[in-house]
């Protein structure tokens, strides 16, 4: 007999400017089941679930939301939450000052005549904290005193109190260690036998086997598969997540031969208070001069987290373990010594952390090393705009003059200017984070081609990156990373898409 | 093990309840020790029944502006103008009394409608049109200068209106100086009993309901010290004149705001949009319309501020105003509100006000350097955001139950801490010397580290409870 369909999504359709995010996406989810969407980075699964809890307001998108036999239209969040719908973001939205009992019950007060009423709020947030099986928590406490895991929960708490029959969790134990993992994940078990449907986006397969009943499958904005209970299995899912070719989209460089290790961490680890746990857990890599390394992992593994932890750790993590440049040891607790010791750090967020797009392009480009263009104090302007002229025409960034803001130059220009920025620091050792995250294929080709000219000049370079084809396409090397901890190493004449996917979700 | 004393043991319990909840008993120890300090320069004339009395008179206008910045903190925004609002506000009352012969209580009102719509066009800008609060507030701390010296017409205007003037200077009886008020010791000893009697219910309902309640040693102390000091305090004024109506309308503003941001649902939203804007907006609470009622409320504030000046010094002057809201905003930051937001107690601001009128008060009175005031004034306020930060992330603690541990893991915490020390050494050692052996070192280092934190972590989170079944054994 089939069951009732709790939801279903018809041919959603949702655009950004210049890129379509979702592409007719059809969904249904069976009333007390748990349904998965898995897929990889960028492949529309957060937007689907923006979509579907208000975030994105009712005709943002094409397409209709179905839920309880109902066309819906959600101008809002608090419209999905009167509907039953609640989504539980990986940004928790907790207030870290306010007691556990209060935060279960914001926005939906315990009232009595505009008063609160604090017995009945203490009582229910007690039965609810019960119910998500927080016993040890005390409900005075501010939430803020407790981890990401207890946070997880006390949300989950807030969603019963709002009666939710649909409860949506983006990457719940993405920031969770193994203990709190498994917790969440009887929970929702036990919640399914409640009569509460949830959707789960997660990166990690296993949960996937061990939960799921059903699951979606997206890739490029659109539904590739539905899989029932019965046909689930890692390496299928994994096939049709990747499932596109690799084309030769790459500069083509030598082959890379053996070299000198010029950078090396030993038992590295980086342990992050705020979280609780090891973002970065023993971490062992060697780079060798002239090669390129990637570091392969999905979103939350602690790829970032590693790069920041090795450039002088600007996050203040707790760092135990050693990291060794040339042959000597180096204590690199802040950016300016890991600069001086040759590293630099081109960041995945170039605008957040990585140019100043209010200033112009000399000034962004000659940032990293100042004293190379002043004397006595003072700044020299004619030989910084000589240097920034000179990276300009060597990186082939495109642009009326060295004077522009950077605001003004397309995304992939502002890339390579990051780029210049820190080859101006002349460092040995060359950290890209996502270097060509949001630009468009012809500003890649030429980055691949000045990653190529880098090595070939002796430059060592370690390259994040979430798309396995770049990954593929670039690195002599690549190490995998999962939960902070590096679980294999591949020359890339071994690896494969689907070996690196399988090591990267555990 | 050996149980432990039962007088060291009250003591170690009292220990632990001050230093966890250290933020909210700084600030009293904080008053206690100027108090006494001043009692002591003065030759006991500061805490003498007269200059108690006036002491407190002279808090009240800061008191008030200090309830509603707390608000306004709260919510990460800040209200420069408030000080020559509350001024001008002032004098719109004594001119429309005095000149135009209107009404005290016409006055009051138009003054009320017109600060309603100040608070509500700073709303608007700071919300909706989202320019900085500083800007929007320094701008109107220049308007309302000009209006103030507008409306009085740059000279001061004295008050001769029996009824205003009966507010900053009247008491509520006619009680002659030397003897007892008998009013004010009826209220004293009425909010001593209402006291315990509120605390003993309290005790009752949470057993009722099962929730743990704080020990009773600790409970009696507590009803101890509250009473002694309501004690005090009432029996210093009654033994002059009794209550002042400033006094009177400060301790209503503060009560009622008081039940406001604890009690009322509105008042928890105003908390819930300073902790987490992003996430009070997703749980369905209207941020625009919050702060907007967050500077309403701080111009009403500003208007009682303003007539309790004007009446107490019984004119109204062009020179009326400046730096109070900075008095304002140091007796938020002082009383413990966050910048951070989220963070702040109308009470705890309050408080925060008397320390800064007891130092400017105290200081006068025992004559020192009147221009050091303001050095020492600044030195405190700084003091007190550092005792913020430093007390931020204290966690409760067990003295009890860390006396127990502490006897418990006294051998592990022996060995963890010389191993420690001898690889610290080594460490120290290899690296001047440039040692091979300095990658391994280190790495014993770190775990050296661990061990010895983790000896600590145990012993400073164990509870007198884990103990009671081993205490048995002996």
């Amino acid at each position: 007999m089939q069951k009732k369909k709790l939801l279903e999504m018809r041919a959603i359709t949702k655009t950004f400017p210049g890129v379509k995010a979702l592409d007719e996406v059809d969904l249904y989810v069976e009333e007390g089941e748990i349904h998965f969407i898995v897929g990889e980075n960028g492949a529309g699964k957060s937007t689907l679930m923006k979509v579907l809890s208000g975030i994105y307001h009712h005709g943002t998108y094409s397409g209709d939301i179905v839920f309880d036999e109902q066309i819906q239209h959600f101008h809002g969040i608090s419209d999905s939450v009167k509907a039953g719908i609640v989504i539980i973001n990986q940004e928790l939205a907790l207030f870290p000052e306010l007691s556990v009992y209060e935060n279960i019950f914001v926005g939906h007060e315990i009232q009595n005549k505009k008063f609160m009423n604090w017995d009945e709020t203490k009582r229910l947030a007690t039965q609810y904290l019960k119910m998500v099986g927080l016993k040890k928590v005390d409900i005075y406490d501010n939430v803020g005193t407790y981890g990401v895991g207890v946070q997880q929960l006390v949300e989950i708490a807030k969603a019963l109190s709002q009666n939710v029959r649909l409860l949506i969790l983006d990457e719940p134990t993405a920031a969770l260690n193994e203990d709190d993992s498994e917790r969440l994940l009887n929970l929702i078990v036990d919640l399914k036998k409640k009569g509460i449907t949830s959707i789960m986006i997660s990166h990690k397969l296993k949960e996937v086997e061990a939960i799921a009943d059903s699951l979606t499958v997206l890739r490029d904005g659109k539904v590739i598969c539905r899989m029932d209970r019965s046909e689930i299995n890692e390496q299928e899912i994994i096939k049709n997540m990747v499932g596109r070719e690799i084309t030769d989209i790459f500069p083509k460089r030598p082959k890379f031969k053996d070299g000198e290790v010029v950078f090396e961490t030993v038992h590295f680890n980086a342990f992050d208070t705020n979280k609780n746990r090891y973002v970065v857990n023993n971490s062992n890599i060697k780079v060798k001069k002239g090669e390129v390394v990637g570091v392969a992992g999905l979103m939350g593994a602690g790829r970032t987290e590693l790069a920041m932890s090795i450039f002088g750790n600007p996050l203040n993590y707790k760092i135990s373990g050693s990291t060794v440049v040339y042959g000597k040891v180096h204590k690199l607790n802040s950016p300016s010594k890991a600069i001086k010791a040759g590293i630099a750090y081109v960041s995945e967020d170039r605008k957040g952390n990585g140019l100043i797009l209010r200033e112009d392009i000399s000034q962004n480009i000659t940032l990293t090393d100042l004293g190379k263009i002043s004397k006595s104090g003072f700044l020299n302007f004619p030989e910084q705009a000589l240097q920034s002229e000179k990276y300009v025409k060597d990186l082939n960034i495109k642009t009326p003059s060295i004077f522009q803001q950077l605001k003004n130059l397309s995304g992939g220009n502002q890339q390579k200017v990051q780029v210049a920025k820190w080859l101006f620091a002349e460092p040995k050792i060359l950290i890209l984070d996502e270097p060509t995250r949001g630009i468009d294929v012809g500003a890649k080709y030429e980055i691949y081609t000045i990653i190529n000219e880098l090595v070939a000049k002796g430059m060592s370079i370690i390259m994040i990156s979430s798309e396995l084809p770049e990954i593929m396409g670039m690195c002599d090397r690549v190490y995998v990373i999962a939960e902070g901890v590096q679980t294999a190493e591949f020359n890339i004449e071994d690896a494969t898409p689907e070996k690196i996917l399988a090591k990267a979700t555990l | 093990m050996k149980k432990i004393n039962p007088v060291f043991k009250y003591f170690l319990t009292l220990g632990s309840m001050l230093r966890t909840n250290i933020r909210d008993y700084g600030m009293y120890i904080a008053l206690g020790a100027i108090f006494i300090t001043f009692s002591a320069m003065t030759n006991g004339n500061f805490l003498k029944p007269t200059n108690f009395t006036n002491l407190l008179n002279q808090t009240a206008y800061v008191s008030v502006l200090a309830v509603g910045m707390t608000l306004v903190i709260v919510t990460k925004q800040i209200d420069l103008s408030v000080g020559f609002l509350g001024a001008f506000l002032g004098a719109y009352v004594v001119v429309a009394v005095e000149v135009n012969d209107q009404s005290v209580i016409v006055a009051v009102l138009s003054a009320l409608v017109i600060t309603i719509i100040v608070g509500f066009i700073k709303g608007y800008f700071v919300a909706k049109v989202k320019i900085p609060a500083f800007v929007v507030t320094l701008a109107g701390m220049f308007i309302f200068k000009g209006l103030l010296m507008l409306r009085t017409n740059n000279r001061t205007i004295p008050t001769t209106n029996t009824f205003f003037n009966k507010i900053g200077v009247g008491y509520l009886t006619d009680n002659v100086v030397g003897t007892v008020d008998t009013l004010t010791a009826v209220v004293g000893f009425s909010l001593i009993a209402l006291f315990i009697l509120m605390g003993i219910l309290k005790r009752s309902k949470n057993k009722r309901l099962g929730i743990p309640s704080e020990k009773i040693e600790l409970f009696i102390t507590k009803l101890i010290i509250m009473s002694t000091l309501i004690f005090f305090i009432t029996w210093t004024l009654a033994r002059f004149r009794g209550i002042s109506y400033l006094l009177l309308i400060t301790a209503v503003i503060v009560v009622i705001y008081h039940i406001f941001t604890t009690q009322t649902v509105l008042g928890r939203r105003i908390y819930a949009v300073g902790g987490n804007p992003e996430a009070a907006e997703l749980s369905g609470i209207s941020v625009e319309k919050i702060l907007i009622i967050v500077f309403i409320s701080m111009g009403i504030l500003a208007l009682f501020s303003g007539v309790m000046y004007a009446s107490m010094l019984q004119n109204t002057s062009p020179n009326h105003g400046p730096f109070w809201e900075l008095y304002a905003i140091a007796a938020a930051y002082i009383g413990g509100t966050s910048a951070d937001g989220g963070v702040g107690k109308v009470v705890n601001a309050f408080i925060g006000s008397i320390v800064i009128m007891s130092l400017k008060n105290g200081m006068a009175l025992a004559a020192v350097n009147s221009n050091i005031e303001p050095i020492v004034l600044g030195s405190v306020l700084l003091l007190a955001v550092v005792f913020d930060v430093y007390t931020r992330n204290v966690r409760g603690a067990d003295m009890v139950g860390m006396h127990y541990a502490k006897i418990e893991y006294k051998e592990e915490y022996k060995n963890a801490k010389s191993k420690f020390n001898e690889i610290k050494h080594a460490l120290k050692k290899a690296s001047k010397e440039d040692n091979k052996d300095i990658i391994e070192l280190e790495y014993q280092y770190t775990s050296a580290l661990g061990d010895l934190n983790r000896i600590k972590d145990t012993i400073r989170s164990a509870q007198e409870e884990d103990y009671i079944g081993k205490l048995r054994n002996y």
